[in-house]
Order: structure tokens, then C-alpha cells, then sequence
């Protein structure tokens, strides 16, 4: 092993000693994107809106004046293998390197400087060896240094677990108080998320509240009522389906897992090699190792891949279905409606009850003696109060809509009543189309044809009477009716569904998004047979078929000329094929009202960057159609990027879309802004309403005390939340070259979040993104392959 | 200090496996067979003894003790309980407690016992120390069952390396003559027997030079004196705890009522959803109605195969199905935990919905499925 000089050779190493062996950077911290844009150097700050006075949940982090860290390499002569070992024989020394350190084996750090820049101290280990133990100063870190920052979590998470907080993945949680929800089977216990990060003027811990969903049962449990649930012939397939992805936790150890297979030739009286060469059958070694009986010997083994250093497979492990239990909530459930509104009542706190069940975790720490001991050791202090400062609320947008223009009512962000009966910009008639039922359906269909006949004149849709089928509650036959009834002419084919299994609403999305290109809408008989919501129903219904076909709604003002919007968003499928979805959407005309889109699908460990490339390159190709020349200036909104990857995406795909970009054309350089945008980020914001404290209203704009000084980044709250607390998105412009003030480009994301036409309101993130996320998800969750691309210019995936 | 290190580099090769599991594995087998359901290790170091008897079902008291509060404080956090263990209470209750101090000194922590496990202790400790030791164990813990190790002396010129001790911080390493008369003159003085044993087995022909670790395995000759004793000698607490966990376990009413109260829910729903999927299969068809009849035993064999009676068939009633304790009371796992009908009565009594003469679990479906 070399010497480490640098400070990431340090980091790395820490991070070591944090469980899991996971090396990767979740804070992106050391990427410096501001320095490169001229433009915001001074300032990076909006003017526009009126003032708000907001909260936050971060605490400053106070550390005595000339705090350093010192960094060691420690080496031994005669060398020493075991890390065990080599901590025993420096901790021989207490008395030279104090008892405060933090050691992973080879770097060692202190809060306080040795007398001499090389230390040598003798041990003798137990068999009587004399071993010269070298400790070498490498680094004097700053508090500000990435390595100290990372230290500091580390020191955080230590004061986690002396709180007797239990580690489940990333986060802490406390197992005394739980929350449990019988009708579900689940657990749900209250945590805290935490990290400390270089702030604009200050390093500050944020803090917020976890929940973390756990299930009262094993994963043979699981299993045994999947087989109840769906019999034997489909019981290996659904089992695939439901849980590979989800982690787990045993009953012997406090480890999570990813199940990524299920062996189901495996058993448990299956053996296996230990680390010292012997064969054991797993009934044997759970008996043997933690006096563990394994009931079932029949039940298949879940196999969970070892990812170590730089995410290389290092092997896997085998688990037992009974020993394990499931944690979080797989998609099915979040799709339940009921189990999600029982699990809401609990995880969605207000903004007074969240901010005190942080105020908890800070009181936690404050009163204990081992906690502040260990603080002060280290130098370390909280500041207890979290931080407050000043936003900006800034105006609300107008909605047009043929010729007429509305305000909506920024407590509710949401337009539907506004619009209600008022001609839609575009609407697309719907000359030849097809209503597809079952015979138990029948009422039903007649009911929305007959609700769709009332609120369509309104919009200023045309609307024909539609060729009315009725087909067996069977998926092939209504393949059949499709593959038989659908013409050219054909503008859009309406299914009625009679239950939410998948597969039938799979087929039907696969086969006319792909072999037979024609928009189609799938409802749920159940969600029409509500005499009193048919129509509100039937127009949410006519407004998003309409947008399928190619159709406008409404527009807000968009200042800039010769703009084309980009949105970027990826699903994971990780359960058929393990492949990843890029969804890629691009606006086609000044207004921002139509969308183009592609779908990059890839297999697992393919990298993004050229499908997107080529993805640019085609939206540009069909912007210039629509507007007869190049787009002056682009904005790309990447949503999609997981916690680390900042750097992949500055080092490679921008590049990549300057290089397309050049590609076009020698005298085309037109201004490009780069935009990630994360949904789910830990900062909260509170605004303080008359002694109390209220969710902040939508056009909430934060760009100063909380965003990064190496970034040109902010939030913005654009949605508004019936309860619980509203989650601030972030933006991170990592490239612009568009000379565009700060106010102004936030102004054009919040104008952008109000351009989803699946909901007449304000969403978290700008329409581009929602429309990615759309057409990702769908591709990624029914259809597995590209899509037509006759489709490409109209939302058929809404 | 670490006393499972000392041999890793000597006698890993010498020893399969290596002795410190050996030890380990012998005072395991111990409980297995004696089953005390008290134990405390004396001098714990790392904790790995007492991690690794956590896990023997009968043991519902575990304590330790050492001289160094920083080894034991290192790994102490795994022998907290375990998210599963809260997700699935057991059986069983289990209270850990790391006591730090001097096994030189009584303190009423350390009574009550039915084990004390000395391994690899008494080697470390000073003249005066090792003088006081039997007073306090023998006579003022006075368990059942004391399990003593430590080096054979006469064993060390077969291992590698070693000079004078096989350790340091030994203050001594006896031979097998020294040792045996030691724990007789012991046994003899505090009325128990004892046995000599150890791991670790001499090569074939040194037979005598006798076990690498020698083990003496005390057991008091008279009865249980009982609690009153104990009260008699009044001892001021001199020992510090530096750490306490309390499993959740079924013993605990709280607990009990949260497991019985989740089951009898969970269960009421399959019931609940048999009967309802029963009726949107024939519900829209008029004619098939007539067919229509509750029933439940067509479960799986793994929820258990019920009786059912007329009285425990679930219906409907308006906009409420009801589900009767009676049959989920039949079910296996709700009948093992409760026990009996009145006590499954007793513990959801006001927290789950029932109908008015308390004989069944009560759901409204009005507002179910309503949205997707």
C-alpha cells in the first residue's frame, strides 16, 4: 500500500470504517461547477417576488477557532495483515495519541496535533514480536476540506448509534417507539436522516425525519400467501416480481440485503464453502453459528450480490427465506391506495409536528453525557436553533387559454375550476375512435360515453360517436378486438378495464404503442362508476385523450424566443431484464406546448450518454421543422441523478451534448443550460406564519444560506400538499452559457412546472421532467421496448 | 484485553478450530445441557461469549463483567437487539447488562445466577485479586455452575513464540498440578464439586503434558438457598452499568397485545377478502347469486385448516362484514399466542373495531377500493 497523500486516498479509507464498505460519495462533494460560469460568480441570487420569512431544519455546526483535523499515515515494521491487530498495537499508546481517534487500519486522524510531524512507537504483540509502529502527519485538514466534512458524518452517525438508534441502510432509527398498522402488517418506525455539508456561509447539519416501513413477517410468509394468492403455475414468477429488489434485514445480523434471485433449486439443507474452506449445509451453520432452527427445509434460497470496492460483483451470498424480513414498500403496495392512506396518517407529519420531532433528536443529543463527551473531544458543537433566513415568494403565473387568460389561487396551485368549460388551445377531434369493454361493463361505458358527450362541446372537441365493442374479460381478446377493429383512421382507442391487473393494461399499452401505433386510454370501470364523480371523471378524461392525440390545453408566458426545453428522466427495471429506461422529451414550438419524445432502453452497465446524444440530435432535427430554423437556446432539465453521480453527468454528458451540439453545424453554437433537478433532497422549509409554522406557499424561491457556494443551485417550492410537509426540489445548473440572470432562470423553471397537462395545477418538477418520468415508467413498467416512433409527437404516455 | 487474538498467529494452525471458539463452543454445549436460564461472564473482554450465548434460547438473564469499560464499550452495540427481534417478538425474555468493575468485588448486580463463566480470567488477575476471587464468586454469587479456564502451562514449549506467558498481561500460567489443587482446595471450601476437562488436545504421544486450556467445572453440592439469602447480605453497588438492553419479547403484555392485535387483524382480512372476492365474482350476476355461500375452508394448508361451524361463518351486514372471533381464534397462529378465548377477549378489547356483544371484528367496505 502507498503512502496517501492525497486527500481522497484519506477519504476513501474513512468512509471504510462506515458499515457496508460502500466507498461512494452521496453529498457529490468537491465538484465545483460554479467557478466555470462566469456569469454567477459574484452572485447567484434572484431579486424578483415578495419576502417570506422562512425556517429551516439546519443546525450550524460550531467549532472551536482554529479547529483542524490531523491526518496520519500509520505503517508497521515488520508489517502487520490484521486490522484488529494493528488497532490493538496502536492503541497500546493511548497515553501518546490521546483517547480521542478515529483509525480504519492505515489513516489515522486526530483532533490534535503529535508534538513531531513522524511519531515512532514500539508494541510487542502477544507472541512476543517487536513491531516499530510509524506514525507519519500527512494532512492538516480545514474544517471546509471534503474529508473533513465526511469525517464529520461519521462522527454524527457514531452519536446516532450511541443514542441506540439502529442502522437500516443509510439512515437511524428508533425501535422503542413504533408505529404499527395491523390491517397491513407493517411497522412503521421514525428515524432521522442526517448530514453535514458546507453550506453557503456555514457548515450545517441537516436533519429531518425518516420513516422506514418494515413488515411483521418473513419472506417465507410472503411467499406462502403469494402461492395462496396466485397458485402454483404463476406462484415462481409473481415471487420474481415482488421481491427481488426489496432489501431485507435477518434475524442473526444487523446487515441489510438486496434480493437479486432467487435460487428455487437451492434449498436450506444446501451447502456451501465458509471462508476457511469447509462444506456446511445451511440448517447446520444457522444452528450452529446462532442456535437458529430452519423450519421449512423446502423453501427455496435468495441470493443477494456483494457489491464491494469501485461496484464490482464480488460474489454473492445466500439467505433464508424465513430468517429474512422485508423492509419498504414494493411498488404493488404503493399502488394500494388504502395501504398508502393508512401509512400517510403516520409518515405525514405537518410542519410544526416534523420540525418537533427534530427538535427531538437535537434534544437527544443535547442531554446526553456520552454524546457531548464525544463532541467534545472531537472540538465539535451544534448550534441547537435551526436556521432561519429570508425567501422569496415569487408572483404567480397567468394560464391562457384561446384568447383567455386566468389567475388561479396560489393556496390551492391548481386551475381546474378556473378552466373549467373554456375552449382548449388545441382540440383534436375525434372523428373515428374505439370504446373497448366487457358485458359487465356495459353501463359503465354507456355512462362516460354519454359524460364525455356533455363535457366535450365545451373544450371545443369534436367528438363522433365512437364503434362501440364489447370483448371477453380476457387479455387476447382484446388484442384480437384491437389487431381486427383498429383502422389507419383510427384516432384513439378507449378501454375500459375491469380490474387493475396488469397484464391485460401491459398488452394493451404494448401492442398499440408499438406494432400498431395508435394513442390509447385505459380506465378502470371501478373509477367510473361513481354517479357523483362521472363528471369530474369523464373531463379529466377527455382533457388527457385529447393531449394524447396531439392536443394543447393551456400556456403561460414564455419570454425567451427560440427556445427549445429538453427533459431527461430514467426508470430502473430491475425486475425483467434488468434494463434501464432513459425517457428523453424536447419541446417542439414557442409556446412549449408540444412535446417531442424518444425512449433510450439499455442494458444493465450500459452507459446513457450516447443514446441521449443521439436523441439531441433528432429533436433538433424536428424543432427546426416545427419553426423552420435551429433553436437559439436549449434548456436541459436531467432528472434521474442518483445521489454521487453529479460528476458522471459534468465529466461526461455534458461534453457530450456540446459535442452534438458542434455536430449540427460549424456557425450553430446556440446558448445551452444544463439543469439537474432532484425531487429528493433533505432540506425542509417552514414558513413562519404568526407565531406558528406553515408549509411555504408554491413560487417559494431559496437561493442563499442552504444551497452550496460551488454551485449555481436553488430551490423552489412549486407544489402545494393537502398535509404532511411540501418537499423542495432542487435545481443545480451545472453548465450555462445562456448569460440568462438567476432570477430569470428560475423564474422560467417555476413558469415550466405549470405545463403538466395530466393536472391542471402546479407539480414538484418542470413539465419536461414529469413527461420523461411518464414515458420512461411506461416503457419501463408495460412495454420493455422502444416505442413506435410514428408516436413521437404527440403525450401518448400520460 | 483480547484474549481470542492472543493465539490467532501461533496456534490457528495448530488448532481446528481454533481454541478460542473451542472455548466457546465448551461453554455452550454446558448450557445446552444445564439449561440455566441466568448467566454471567465474568471478565467479557469483547463480548463475543456473551454475543454468542444470546442467541441459546433458555437463557433469559445475561450479565458481564470486566475491568476494561473501553473493550467491552467497542462491540457491546451487538448485543442490542436486532430490528427483527422488534418486528418479531420471541418467546423467550432476555435482559443483556454490561456491569463494569473488579471481579475482586461484591455487588448485588452479580447475585442470582445459575452460570458464571470465568474463561481465560483468573490468569490476569493480581495476587490480591485472585485471593478475594473465590469469596465473591463461590461464596457471594454461590451459583450452580462455575466454569473456570485458563493456560496450561506445561503446554506452552509446544506453541511457537511464547517466552514466559502466552500473554503479557499474565500474571501467572499454572501447570495442571497447580491449577487442580487451586479449584479443589476452592471446591472444598465453598461446598461444590469439581471436574477437570479442557480443549485443545496435546499431539499424540505428549499426552500427558494434558490439555492446552484447562477447564474446571464447579457445581454446588447443596440447594438453592433461595432469594432470602441474598437479601441477607445487603451490599452497596459498586459496580458501574455501562450497558443495558431489554429484548422485546411476548412476555411483555405490551408487546403481546401489539403481536396478538396485528394477527387477529391480519387474519380477519384474509376472511374478509375471500368473502368479498367471492362476492364481486357472482355479485353482478343475479342468477348466480343463489350459488353465493360464505365459506372459509378452502384456505391453504398453511393458514390452517379450520372447522367451520354456522356460528363462525363471516357475513354481511349492510356495509359491514363481519368477522367472528370464534374463527380467528381457530386459527393456529392466533390460538398459540393467546392461548385462550377469553384472553384474545382481554387483549383487544377497545382496540379493534367489534360488533356490539363483542363476538366479532367489524369492517366497514364502504370507502374501500375507492380509488386506484
Amino acid at each position: 500500500k502507498t503512502i496517501g497523500l492525497q486527500v481522497s486516498s484519506g477519504l476513501q479509507d474513512l468512509s471504510l470504517r462506515d458499515r457496508g464498505g460502500r466507498r461512494r460519495d452521496y453529498h457529490d462533494l468537491g465538484i465545483n461547477t460554479r467557478q466555470a460560469m462566469v456569469h454567477v460568480q459574484e452572485c447567484k441570487t434572484g431579486f424578483s417576488g415578495r419576502m417570506i420569512k422562512l425556517t429551516t431544519n439546519h443546525f450550524r455546526l460550531t467549532s472551536r477557532p482554529q479547529w483542524a483535523l490531523y491526518q496520519y499515515h500509520v505503517g508497521y515494521s515488520p508489517e502487520m495483515e490484521a486490522r484488529r491487530l494493528r488497532s490493538a498495537l496502536l492503541f497500546q499508546h493511548e497515553e501518546h495519541i490521546g483517547k480521542t481517534h478515529a483509525f480504519d487500519g492505515s489513516i489515522l486522524f486526530l483532533p490534535k496535533k503529535l508534538e513531531n510531524k513522524v511519531t515512532e512507537l514500539f508494541s510487542r504483540t502477544r507472541s512476543g514480536e517487536d513491531v516499530k509502529i510509524t506514525v507519519t502527519l500527512t494532512n492538516e485538514l480545514p474544517p471546509t476540506s471534503p474529508t473533513c466534512l465526511q469525517f464529520y458524518n461519521i462522527i454524527f452517525r457514531r452519536l446516532l448509534k450511541m443514542l441506540n438508534l439502529q442502522q437500516i441502510g443509510r439512515n437511524y432509527y428508533n425501535p422503542s417507539d413504533p408505529v404499527s398498522i395491523p390491517n397491513h402488517r407493517l411497522m412503521v418506525w421514525l428515524g432521522f436522516t442526517s448530514s453535514i455539508l458546507q453550506y453557503e456561509e456555514n457548515i450545517m447539519l441537516c436533519a429531518d425525519v425518516s420513516h422506514k416501513v418494515l413488515r411483521g413477517e418473513t419472506v417465507l410468509d410472503t411467499m406462502h400467501s403469494l402461492h395462496a394468492q396466485v397458485g402454483e403455475e404463476r406462484f415462481r414468477d409473481t415471487c420474481a416480481k415482488e421481491l427481488i429488489g426489496l432489501i431485507v434485514l435477518t434475524k442473526y445480523n444487523n446487515r441489510t440485503y438486496r434480493i437479486d434471485d432467487i435460487d428455487w433449486d437451492n434449498n436450506p439443507k444446501g451447502t456451501f464453502r465458509k471462508s476457511d474452506g469447509s462444506e456446511i449445509s445451511f440448517v447446520e451453520y444457522y444452528k450452529k453459528q446462532y442456535n437458529i432452527e430452519i423450519n421449512d427445509w423446502m423453501q427455496p434460497v435468495l441470493i443477494s450480490q456483494m457489491k464491494r470496492k469501485s461496484g464490482n460483483i464480488q460474489g454473492s451470498v445466500a439467505l433464508i427465506p424465513e430468517l429474512c424480513s422485508l423492509t419498504g414498500l414494493t411498488d404493488k403496495m404503493r399502488n394500494d391506495f388504502n395501504m398508502m392512506k393508512d401509512l400517510a396518517i403516520h409518515t405525514r407529519l405537518p410542519p410544526e409536528q416534523r420540525q418537533r420531532e427534530i427538535g427531538r433528536l437535537l434534544h437527544y443529543i443535547q442531554k446526553d453525557d456520552n454524546v457531548q463527551k464525544e463532541l467534545r473531544n472531537w472540538g465539535l458543537s451544534f448550534d441547537y436553533k435551526s436556521v432561519s433566513f429570508t425567501g422569496r415568494v415569487v408572483q404567480g403565473e397567468k394560464i391562457f387559454q384561446s384568447g383567455n387568460m386566468f389567475d388561479y389561487n396560489p393556496q390551492f396551485a391548481d386551475w381546474t375550476r378556473e378552466t373549467r368549460g373554456v375552449p382548449l388551445i388545441r382540440a383534436v377531434p375525434l372523428d373515428s375512435w374505439l370504446l373497448i369493454y366487457t358485458r359487465r361493463n356495459y353501463d359503465v361505458a354507456n355512462t362516460l360515453l354519454q359524460s364525455l358527450f356533455k363535457v366535450t362541446p365545451s373544450m371545443g372537441i369534436r367528438m363522433n360517436k365512437p364503434n362501440m365493442i364489447e370483448v371477453d374479460d380476457r387479455t387476447e381478446a382484446y388484442l384480437r378486438v384491437l389487431q381486427q377493429r383498429v383502422t389507419p383512421d383510427t384516432n384513439i382507442v378507449l378501454c375500459i378495464l375491469s380490474s387493475s391487473r396488469k397484464d391485460k393494461y401491459d398488452a394493451i399499452k404494448k401492442y398499440l404503442c408499438t406494432e400498431c401505433p395508435i394513442p390509447s386510454q385505459c380506465v378502470l370501470a371501478r373509477t367510473l362508476s361513481k354517479p357523483q364523480t362521472i363528471m369530474t371523471v369523464a373531463t379529466k378524461i377527455a382533457l388527457q385523450m385529447n393531449c394524447k392525440m396531439g392536443g394543447e390545453l393551456w400556456s403561460v408566458e414564455i419570454p425567451l424566443k427560440q427556445v427549445m426545453i429538453v427533459g431527461i428522466d430514467c426508470y430502473h427495471d430491475t425486475v425483467s431484464g434488468k434494463q434501464s429506461i432513459a425517457g428523453f422529451v424536447a419541446s417542439l414550438n414557442q409556446t412549449v406546448t408540444r412535446w417531442f419524445s424518444r425512449c433510450i432502453v439499455q442494458s444493465r452497465g450500459q452507459e446513457l450518454v450516447d443514446g441521449i446524444k443521439a436523441c439531441l440530435q433528432t429533436a433538433l432535427r424536428n424543432w427546426s421543422k416545427w419553426n423552420k430554423c435551429l433553436p437559439s437556446r436549449i434548456f436541459v432539465y436531467r432528472d434521474g441523478v442518483g445521489d454521487g453521480q453529479l460528476n458522471t453527468l459534468v465529466n461526461y454528458e455534458v461534453p457530450q451534448f456540446l459535442d452534438c451540439l458542434k455536430s449540427i453545424g460549424t456557425d450553430y453554437s446556440p446558448r445551452l443550460t444544463v439543469i439537474v433537478v432532484k425531487k429528493r433532497v433533505g432540506a425542509r422549509f417552514f414558513a413562519e406564519v404568526g407565531g406558528g409554522l406553515r408549509n411555504p406557499p408554491p413560487g417559494t424561491v431559496v437561493d442563499t444560506v442552504v444551497t452550496r457556494p460551488e454551485w449555481y443551485d436553488f430551490f423552489i417550492v412549486s407544489q402545494t400538499v393537502k398535509n404532511g410537509c411540501v418537499a423542495p426540489t432542487h435545481y443545480n445548473v451545472i453548465y450555462d452559457t445562456s448569460q440568462l440572470k438567476p432570477d430569470h432562470v428560475q423564474r422560467l423553471t417555476y413558469k415550466l412546472c405549470h405545463m403538466y397537462y395530466n393536472w391542471s395545477g402546479i407539480i414538484r418538477v418542470p413539465a419536461p421532467c414529469q413527461y420523461a418520468h411518464k414515458l420512461a415508467f411506461l416503457v419501463g413498467q408495460s412495454i420493455h421496448r422502444e416505442p413506435n416512433r410514428m408516436l413521437s409527437d404527440r403525450l401518448y404516455y400520460l | 484485553m483480547d484474549k481470542n487474538l492472543q493465539e490467532e498467529f501461533t496456534q490457528i494452525i495448530k488448532f481446528k478450530p481454533p481454541l478460542h471458539k473451542q472455548r466457546h463452543q465448551f461453554v455452550k454445549d454446558l448450557v445446552e445441557k444445564y439449561k440455566p436460564k441466568k448467566v454471567a461472564d465474568l471478565g467479557c473482554a469483547d463480548c463475543s461469549l456473551l454475543w454468542m450465548l444470546k442467541f441459546c434460547s433458555c437463557i433469559e438473564v445475561l450479565a458481564g463483567l470486566d475491568i476494561c469499560a473501553d473493550v467491552m464499550k467497542e462491540k457491546m452495540h451487538t448485543l442490542s437487539p436486532l430490528p427483527v427481534d422488534y418486528l418479531q417478538p420471541s418467546e423467550r425474555s432476555l435482559t443483556v447488562t454490561l456491569h463494569h468493575g473488579s471481579v475482586a468485588h461484591k455487588d448485588p448486580c452479580m447475585l442470582g445466577f445459575d452460570l458464571v463463566t470465568c474463561i481465560e480470567l483468573i490468569e490476569h488477575l493480581e495476587e490480591s485479586e485472585l485471593r478475594k476471587f473465590p469469596e465473591v464468586v463461590f461464596g457471594f454469587m454461590a451459583p450452580s455452575i462455575v466454569v473456570i479456564s485458563t493456560p496450561n502451562s506445561e503446554f506452552n514449549p509446544l506453541l511457537p513464540g511464547v517466552m514466559l506467558y502466552r500473554h503479557p498481561d499474565h500474571k501467572f500460567e499454572w501447570n495442571q498440578a497447580q491449577f487442580q489443587s487451586w479449584a479443589l482446595e476452592t471446591a472444598r471450601c465453598y461446598d461444590y464439586s469439581v471436574e477437570f476437562t479442557g480443549v485443545g488436545h496435546p499431539p499424540t504421544g505428549m499426552e500427558k503434558v494434558g490439555f492446552c486450556t484447562q477447564i474446571g467445572v464447579f457445581v454446588r453440592k447443596y440447594p438453592q438457598t433461595g432469594e432470602s439469602v441474598q437479601s441477607e447480605k445487603p451490599t452497596a453497588a459498586v459496580h458501574k452499568t455501562v450497558f443495558k438492553a431489554v429484548y422485546p419479547s411476548l412476555k411483555d403484555e405490551k408487546y403481546l397485545q401489539n403481536a396478538v392485535i396485528g394477527e387477529v387483524i391480519f387474519t380477519a382480512q384474509i376472511i374478509k377478502h375471500r368473502l368479498m372476492s367471492k362476492r364481486e365474482e357472482y355479485g353482478d350476476d343475479p342468477e348466480r347469486k343463489s350459488k353465493f355461500q360464505p365459506s372459509v375452508n378452502c384456505f391453504s394448508d398453511y393458514l390452517g385448516k379450520l372447522v367451520v361451524e354456522k356460528n363462525m361463518e363471516p357475513f354481511f351486514s349492510g356495509n359491514e362484514v363481519y368477522v367472528p372471533l370464534a374463527t380467528i381464534f381457530s386459527f393456529p397462529k392466533v390460538n398459540r399466542l393467546c392461548g385462550t378465548f377469553e384472553k384474545l377477549c382481554k387483549l383487544i378489547a377497545g382496540k379493534v373495531p367489534l360488533s356490539s356483544d363483542s363476538s366479532a371484528v367489524i369492517f366497514n367496505i364502504e370507502h374501500e377500493n375507492e380509488e386506484n
